[in-house]
Formats: C-alpha cells, sequence, structure tokens
C-alpha cells in the first residue's frame, strides 16, 4: 500500500513537471508556431543565475526561488526579442532550426564560461526533505511539486480566461492578424507569451535544482525533449493537451520503474518512447490534437 | 527554407517535362550534373591523398563521413522540408552493424564475449558485414519512417529526435551485444580515403538522381504546397517514407565506412555532437540543393578545424590562452542562428553547381 | 478624415491596387465598389496596415499614417471590420467584445457599450458565454461589427458585410449600419450588393483591376454609360 501509494504521487509528481514544462512550449507554439527548443537552455538559464547568485554569497531559499523564475521569464524574452524574431513569419521549420541553433549556442557558452562540469548548488536543498504523515513518510519536494504545478496552471489557465492579455493570447492562437485590428501589440503578445513559458520553465528549474544539488549545460535539454514528446502526444499547440501529455508521460515512465527488472531499468527512456511512438501510430495527431495537415502555420 | 519555385516545382511535377519526355536525356544530365556536383570532393581528396600529412589524411577521412552524412541528410531534409533531428541513429547502426559482425574472433573474445545469436563466434568478411548491417538499417528505417511519413512536420522531427533517444539507449544499455559507454574496437581497418571518394561520388550522385528524379520532384512539390500536391494526385506520405529510408541508408554506409577507416567506435560518436555538426554544415552550404550539402561540409570542416585548434588553447604572442572547450558550439550553433536569420536558403541558395556553371555559360554566350 | 493619395498594393509580381486615390470625409459614408478580385479588399487591409502598401499616403485626421503600424492606427481611431468576418472562434461572445475593446481604459464605459450591444443584437445576449464560432453566419457578423464599434473608433471600415449571409439579414445589417452613420460615425464600406450599399452612400468610388474607374455620388452610377451593369450589376 505504501508502495503503491509512494510511485502514485512518483508519477503525479514527474508528470506534474513535464506538464509545467510541456505547456511553456505549447503557449509558444500555438501562437508563434515556434518548436522552441531552446526551452530547455531557458531552463538552464534560471539554474545557472541561482548558481551565480548563491557563489556571490545569496543565502535565502525564497530569493533564489524568485530569481529562478524571473531570470527564466528575461530569458525567454530576451531569446525572442534576439534570435527568434527575425524569423518569426518563416516557416516552421526555420523557426525549428533557429531554436535548436540557440539551444547549441546556449549549452555551450554555459560550458564556456562557467565550466562543461555539473556546479554544485545547495541553496535550495532545504525543500527536498522527507514528510512523515503516520506511517507514510513522503517526498516534501514530490507534494510541492504536484501542488505548485497545480496552483500554476490553475493561474494559467484564470489568467488566459480573464485578463485582456489572456484573452488576447488565445486569440492569437488562431488569428494573429485579427488580435492586430482590435489594436493590441503584437510584439506585447508575443513577449507576454515567452513571459508566460519562461516562468513556466523558472518554477521546473526550482524543482530540479532542489532534487539535483547541482547544475550542468545539459541541464534543462533532456528534460525539454520529453516535454516535446509530451506535446505531440497530446496533441502539438493544445495546452490541455500539453498537460494532458504530461501527466501521462509521468505515469508511463513510473509504471515502466515498477515493471521492468533492475538490469533493464536503464531501457527505461528507450521504452517510454517506443510506447508513445506507437501510440502515435494510432492518433497521429495526438490525444487533444486537431488534424494538422503539414503546413500547420497559418499567416 | 527551401526556397525553390514552387510553381516551378508543380508545374514540372503537372507535366514532367524532361523526366516523362526523354526519360534518357533527364537521367544523363541528373547523371553528369551529380559529377560536377562531386568534382571539388574529387580534387579535395586527390589533393590530400597526394600531398598532405597523415594527421591530415585522417582529418579528411572524418570530413568525408560528414560529407556522406550530410549528403544523406539533404535526401530528406532538401526534399520533404522537415527537420530530421535523428540521422546519426542510423549512422551509428551502420557502425555498430558491421562491427558485430565483422570483429575478428580474437577480438571478440575481449569485447562481447557474452554477446547474444551466437555473435560472439560469429565472423563476417567486411563485404557482406556491410551489406547486412544497410539492410538492418534499412528495416529501422523503414518501421520508423513508416510512422513519421504519416505525421505532421513538426510532430515527425520529434519523433526522430525519440528515435535517436531510443537508439542511442540501446547501444548503452544493452552491453552484451553493444559494450555500453566504452569502445568498440578491433573493427578491421580495411577503408582509406580512395574508397572513401570512391563512395562520396556515388552518394552524390544518387542524391542528386533522387532528388531530379519524379519522386523527388514531387516530394519537394508536396512539401511547398501540400493541397496543390494533393489535388495532382501526389501521395506525399510514400515519397516521404521513400527518401526517409534512402537518407537513412546514405547515413548508415556512413557509419560503416567510419568503423571500416577509425577501427575504434563508441555510442557517444553517433549522438547529439554529430546531429549539431552536420545540421549545421547543412544549413550553411543550403539544404535546397546537393551542391549546397558539399559546400557546407567543406566550408566547416575547415573552419571548425580552426576554432578547435583554439579551443584546445593555443600561445599567441608568447601567452598561452586557456582550454576554451564549448567554443566550436557556441560557433556551430550562431552559424545556423544567422543561416536562418539572413540566408534561409544557404550559401548555394537554389541551384546546384553544374546548373549555375550553365547559366553562367549562357549569360557569357550572350 | 481619410485621404489616400496614390496607394499601390504588390503581392509578388501581382499588383492588386494601382495609383488609388480616395478621400472620405467626416460623417460621410462612402461606398466602394468592384467586381471580384478588383483589390477592395488589399485597399481596405493595406489602409489598416496588415499588408504594407509598396507606396502612396495614407493620411488620418492630417496625421500621415502611412509608416504606422496597425496596433496604433487603431489606437488613432481606425478599424476594420474584416472580410469573412474573423470572430475569434474559439472564445466567447463576451470575449470578442471584450478583446474589441482592448485599448480603452474605462472598464465601466465598456461594460456599458457591452449591455448596449447585447440590448441592440438579442441573439448575441441569448449566446454571450458560448463560442463565438458556434454563430451563424449573420450572427457573427452583427458580432464582428459589434467588436469593432466597442473600440470606439472615428472611422469604420467594413468588408463585405454582406458575405454569405441571406438577404433579409443583409438588409437588417445595412439599416444597422444607416443607424452608425445616423450617429455620426464615418463609415467606409466595401460591398458586393451594391443596392444595399447604395442605399445610405453620400459618394461611391467604383474600382476594377486595381484602378478606380468612377468616382460620384451614387445617382451617379445610374447614368454614366451602363458603368452599373459594367462592373457590378444587379
Ligand atoms: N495575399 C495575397 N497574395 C497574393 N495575391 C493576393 C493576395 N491577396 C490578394 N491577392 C490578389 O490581389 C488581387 C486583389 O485581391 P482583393 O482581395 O483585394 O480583391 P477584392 O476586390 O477584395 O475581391 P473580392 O470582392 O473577391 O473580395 C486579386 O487578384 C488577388 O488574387
Ligand atoms: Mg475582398
Amino acid at each position: 500500500m505504501d508502495y503503491a501509494l509512494q510511485q502514485l504521487l512518483n508519477a503525479l509528481a514527474f508528470g506534474a513537471e513535464y506538464s509545467l514544462v510541456a505547456l511553456g512550449l505549447a503557449v509558444v507554439f500555438s501562437i508563434m508556431g515556434l518548436v522552441n527548443f531552446a526551452h530547455g537552455e531557458i531552463i538552464g538559464v534560471s539554474a545557472y543565475s541561482v548558481f551565480l547568485a548563491a557563489a556571490l554569497g545569496l543565502t535565502s531559499p525564497i530569493v533564489a526561488v524568485l530569481l529562478a523564475v524571473a531570470a527564466a521569464a528575461l530569458a525567454a524574452v530576451a531569446f525572442e526579442r534576439v534570435a527568434f524574431r527575425p524569423v518569426r513569419y518563416a516557416p516552421t521549420t526555420t523557426g525549428l532550426l533557429t531554436a535548436f541553433g540557440v539551444s547549441i549556442v546556449v549549452q555551450n557558452l554555459f560550458m564556456l564560461l562557467i565550466s562543461p562540469k555539473p556546479q554544485s548548488v545547495s541553496i535550495l536543498n532545504g525543500l527536498n526533505q522527507m514528510w512523515f504523515f503516520g506511517p507514510f513518510a513522503v517526498s516534501s519536494l514530490q507534494v510541492m511539486e504536484l501542488i505548485v504545478s497545480g496552483l500554476t496552471i490553475l493561474a494559467l489557465v484564470l489568467f488566459l480566461n480573464r485578463s485582456t492579455l489572456g484573452l488576447a493570447i488565445r486569440a492569437a492562437s488562431r488569428d494573429f492578424a485579427t488580435v492586430r485590428l482590435m489594436g493590441i501589440k503584437a510584439n506585447r503578445v508575443i513577449a507576454t507569451a515567452f513571459a508566460i513559458s519562461g516562468a513556466l520553465a523558472g518554477i521546473a528549474a526550482v524543482f530540479i535544482i532542489a532534487r539535483r544539488g547541482s547544475v550542468s549545460p545539459d541541464l534543462g535539454f533532456s528534460l525539454v525533449l520529453k516535454a516535446f514528446v509530451a506535446c505531440v502526444i497530446g496533441g502539438f499547440g493544445s495546452l490541455a493537451g500539453a498537460a494532458a501529455g504530461g501527466m501521462l508521460l509521468g505515469f508511463i515512465e513510473v509504471g515502466l520503474l515498477v515493471a521492468l527488472p533492475q538490469e533493464y531499468g536503464g531501457f527505461k527512456d528507450a521504452l517510454t518512447y517506443v510506447i508513445i511512438v506507437a501510440l502515435l501510430v494510432y492518433r497521429p495527431e495526438g490525444l487533444l490534437g486537431q488534424r494538422v495537415e503539414l503546413g500547420d502555420k497559418e499567416i | 527554407m527551401a526556397r525553390f519555385e514552387v510553381s516551378q516545382a508543380i508545374e514540372e511535377t503537372a507535366s514532367p517535362p524532361a523526366a516523362v519526355a526523354q526519360p534518357r536525356a533527364a537521367l544523363t544530365r541528373s547523371l553528369i550534373g551529380g559529377l560536377v556536383t562531386s568534382l571539388p570532393v574529387l580534387v579535395v581528396g586527390l589533393l590530400i591523398l597526394n600531398f598532405a600529412p597523415t594527421y591530415y589524411t585522417y582529418l579528411a577521412l572524418g570530413a568525408f563521413v560528414n560529407l556522406i552524412v550530410v549528403v544523406g541528410l539533404q535526401v530528406f531534409m532538401g526534399n520533404s522540408n522537415i527537420a530530421n533531428l535523428g540521422h546519426s541513429a542510423f549512422v551509428g547502426l551502420g557502425a555498430y552493424g558491421v562491427a558485430i559482425l565483422s570483429t575478428p574472433l580474437a577480438m571478440k573474445k575481449l569485447s562481447i564475449p557474452n554477446a547474444p545469436f551466437g555473435f560472439a563466434t560469429l565472423q563476417l568478411d567486411p563485404v557482406s558485414s556491410a551489406l547486412i548491417a544497410l539492410i538492418m538499417v534499412g528495416i529501422v528505417a523503414a518501421v520508423s519512417g513508416k510512422v513519421i511519413s504519416r505525421l505532421s512536420g513538426v510532430a515527425a522531427t520529434i519523433v526522430s529526435l525519440a528515435l535517436l533517444i531510443i537508439v542511442h539507449s540501446v547501444f548503452l544499455n544493452w552491453t552484451n551485444l553493444f559494450k555500453g559507454n566504452q569502445a568498440f574496437f578491433g573493427i578491421p581497418k580495411v577503408v582509406g580515403l580512395p574508397w572513401m571518394m570512391v563512395f562520396s561520388v556515388v552518394v552524390i550522385v544518387l542524391a542528386r538522381l533522387f532528388k531530379d528524379s519524379r519522386w523527388g520532384l514531387q516530394l519537394r512539390a508536396s512539401a511547398q504546397s501540400p493541397q496543390a500536391a494533393a489535388a495532382l494526385g501526389i501521395d506525399a506520405r510514400r515519397l516521404r517514407l521513400m527518401s526517409w529510408v534512402l537518407s537513412a541508408l546514405i547515413c548508415g554506409l556512413a557509419g560503416v565506412l567510419y568503423a571500416y577507416f577509425a577501427g575504434t567506435i563508441s555510442p557517444k560518436l553517433f549522438y547529439f555532437q554529430m546531429i549539431f555538426n552536420t545540421l549545421a554544415m547543412l544549413i550553411l552550404g543550403g539544404m535546397a540543393t546537393v551542391t549546397g550539402a558539399v559546400t557546407g561540409v567543406i566550408v566547416l570542416s575547415v573552419g571548425l578545424e580552426f576554432i578547435r585548434s583554439i579551443e584546445s588553447g593555443v600561445t599567441i604572442a608568447g601567452i598561452q590562452l586557456p582550454q576554451l572547450l564549448g567554443l566550436s558550439g557556441v560557433a556551430l550553433g550562431v552559424v545556423i542562428v544567422l543561416c536562418m536569420a539572413f540566408r534561409p536558403s544557404g550559401i548555394s541558395g537554389r541551384y546546384e553547381l553544374d546548373e549555375l556553371l550553365s547559366r553562367l555559360f549562357r549569360r557569357n554566350a550572350k | 478624415m481619410l485621404s489616400v493619395d496614390n496607394l499601390v498594393v504588390r503581392y509578388g509580381a501581382v499588383s492588386a491596387v494601382r495609383d488609388l486615390s480616395l478621400k472620405v470625409g467626416r460623417g460621410e459614408l462612402v461606398a466602394l465598389l468592384g467586381p471580384n478580385g478588383a483589390g477592395k479588399s488589399s485597399t481596405i487591409n493595406a489602409l489598416t496596415g496588415l499588408v504594407t502598401p509598396a507606396s502612396g499616403r495614407i493620411v488620418l485626421d492630417g496625421q500621415d499614417i502611412s509608416r504606422v503600424r496597425t496596433e496604433d492606427r487603431i489606437r488613432a481611431g481606425l478599424t476594420s471590420t474584416p472580410e469573412g468576418r474573423h470572430i475569434f472562434a474559439n472564445l466567447t461572445v463576451g470575449e470578442n467584445l471584450r478583446l474589441g475593446a482592448a485599448i480603452r481604459r474605462d472598464p465601466k464605459g465598456v461594460r456599458q457599450d457591452i449591455e448596449r450591444f447585447l440590448a441592440l443584437f438579442p441573439v448575441l445576449s441569448e449566446r454571450y458565454g458560448q463560442a463565438a464560432g458556434t454563430l451563424s453566419g449573420g450572427e457573427q457578423q452583427m458580432l464582428a461589427i459589434a467588436r469593432s464599434l466597442m473600440s470606439r473608433p472615428k472611422l469604420l471600415l467594413l468588408d463585405e458585410p454582406s458575405l454569405g449571409l441571406a438577404p433579409k439579414i443583409v438588409v437588417q445589417i445595412f439599416d444597422f449600419i444607416g443607424e452608425l452613420k445616423a450617429e455620426g460615425l464615418t463609415l467606409l464600406v466595401v460591398e458586393q450588393n451594391a443596392r444595399q450599399a447604395l442605399r445610405f452612400a453620400d459618394r461611391v468610388y467604383v474600382v476594377s483591376a486595381g484602378t478606380l474607374r468612377h468616382s460620384g455620388p451614387p445617382s451617379s452610377l445610374a447614368d454614366e454609360h451602363g458603368l452599373f451593369n459594367l462592373y457590378i450589376g444587379g
């Protein structure tokens, strides 16, 4: 019982993290058609900001958390301004490759300017403790991950449904030109979408730092690959699909961890991807996606 | 990105002028085009073969492998206009295929004594090994291609990445067969520069023939304007599958050749680093053409070698600079980003080398 | 209020608008007529800035807005209801109206305006919380016009408000357009349905193949060499 509960919590916590990152990808994709491969490096910038601040004497975990989120949001907006704006109206593949290039640049800058080796960051270790509820021992980090992700998604939903800018983002995902006809600045809508996407990545970064206690140049890369897969399985561009896909991915992974014998544990990732690809054979448009033809992007 | 004329591609598909009317003439033209395109490669190869010191020969061999990979990549990306970020999986499969089949038994006893399916006690000659390895690559490509050709552009790209991770993870974890993350050594070194040049030319000509074939044209047309192509009765899925498999086989061949010249391989060679390098080469050169692939490899191979020499710490005016790990990565990324922003069609643009030359001639004649 | 001089719009090699000049005075309703592909929508889109003209000058209230971004033109008091309505299908009726007022900073006034349009179009009020994509064509057109008006424009550009609507609804829509004019709004209306467009028009421009063919009062159309039949018909 204890074991089953523990695994359930595992799956939910993993799933929550994937959902956060996948949502960040989906927000940007839905309005710009940009497949943001540099999303992992936004997580990286966030983590390295915390590392640098700690190295310079920052001790308050709360400030570190705020810094992580702010740095990620800023990095996302900066990437858009510098690299993605020139290819805003270009075909999807051009944007995708640009983002891939940005990802390579930033990862290597971490190596060049800081170090190729993992650097230890202990400032957020306090988040990762054991909590005891009667007979149950649970990881505080996982509980927080679940709650914070839930609240974040709720806040995102409220923002998208209540605020004018939120409405504009939803509208822009279908018809950008007409949003501009409402007098809403295109750049502002896009910057907001990137800031949201970055903030979601920053929250994920907090949990990653707390869990690993270190940062490394490829910190966000493999996580983002999984988040992409979550997006694809949920239906690329659909926000609900991204969240659902992330959760599903969490459950598949933990399910495999439980089911696979110890010595085959290394095949977990491979099998996860195989399962996902197999699902795609039956639903090429993803679980919640609409049939999109090759064109992918309008405008 | 691939900015060849939509209308032109569609028109040529609708009423294939040369391909149907005079099949042989078109074939010859395409063949000659391919040979012209591979001329620079031959010249560079011959120069190195005759004049360069061993160190450069070794570098050149690596560059030739990259060339074949990039040409393979062009076959899929250039024609279907879908980004492929998983092609080094096929390079790895080709390399490991021949490693497992052709490594001498004495060596295998050391490296993979517990290999399943009797591979530990099997040793084939290099040629049959290569053929079997390529058949394996073809099978994996056909299966993965079935999925990829059904998906929309973005999803197809993500799945190509998933394929890379699956294959890499199998290399790492199926230690009895692939030796995990340790180097697999003892592969017979049977390929030198001459063979590498022969295969490079073959592959370039092949890519050119595919591009100019009815299938290549139709695929490019459908990438430019899916609806219009569908209205003409073009089956884009089948064409994407076709180019995916051909692309994979060429990449697999690159892997085979790499294993046969280096003698030692390890999984990390066939992971993201190779994707970064070859993708940047193709983008810089221009992915719409085979000429672009060749150009990109030549330019970036030289450029990267220069940067690597700085990266490992140079002495300038008596001052020893520190190691700058990551510099080549930054350069590759910057090349990609700048190209995409300012010249998405790459150095060579829309025209193949032979087309460019004949245009020049015609202009001069006038 | 609006004056356009020597407007040229090109799409690659295609010239959609060639050297077009027109004027719209304060409080006027001007109709822009012409056959399919004449360049009417291109003109409208050039006025809002959604397409960039190759050359030409656009002056709104004495201010040259030719180089101004779409967003800022809307803020300057010009707006358009695009051809084919372009309501935000995934947003509700209410959300569409709120977005229409995105540039306004008076929440109370916005609320009052929403009330007003709901009273004016009772169907919209019934469908207030429903996704706008589920409305009928006529309802969508009403929503689209109401959404444009939410920004309190000085000048409204209407691109084919009758597109795809039943004759009865078309009459309703033009009745409403007449009311807007009576309230003092300046309008430039592009129409295929010339009879309806001419009901309230002060002046008419006729374009074909991107070039201005005729301008004058509505009555001039009937007498001048069968112009009406030549370009418009019906
Ligand atoms: N985005 C575009 N790209 C290329 N050509 C275009 C584009 N938009 C319009 N055109 C061309 O410009 C010309 C004018 O088009 P426009 O839409 O302005 O006509 P219109 O007068 O509004 O016609 P309709 O009454 O059918 O709406 C047409 O020949 C059209 O094919
Ligand atoms: Mg029109």
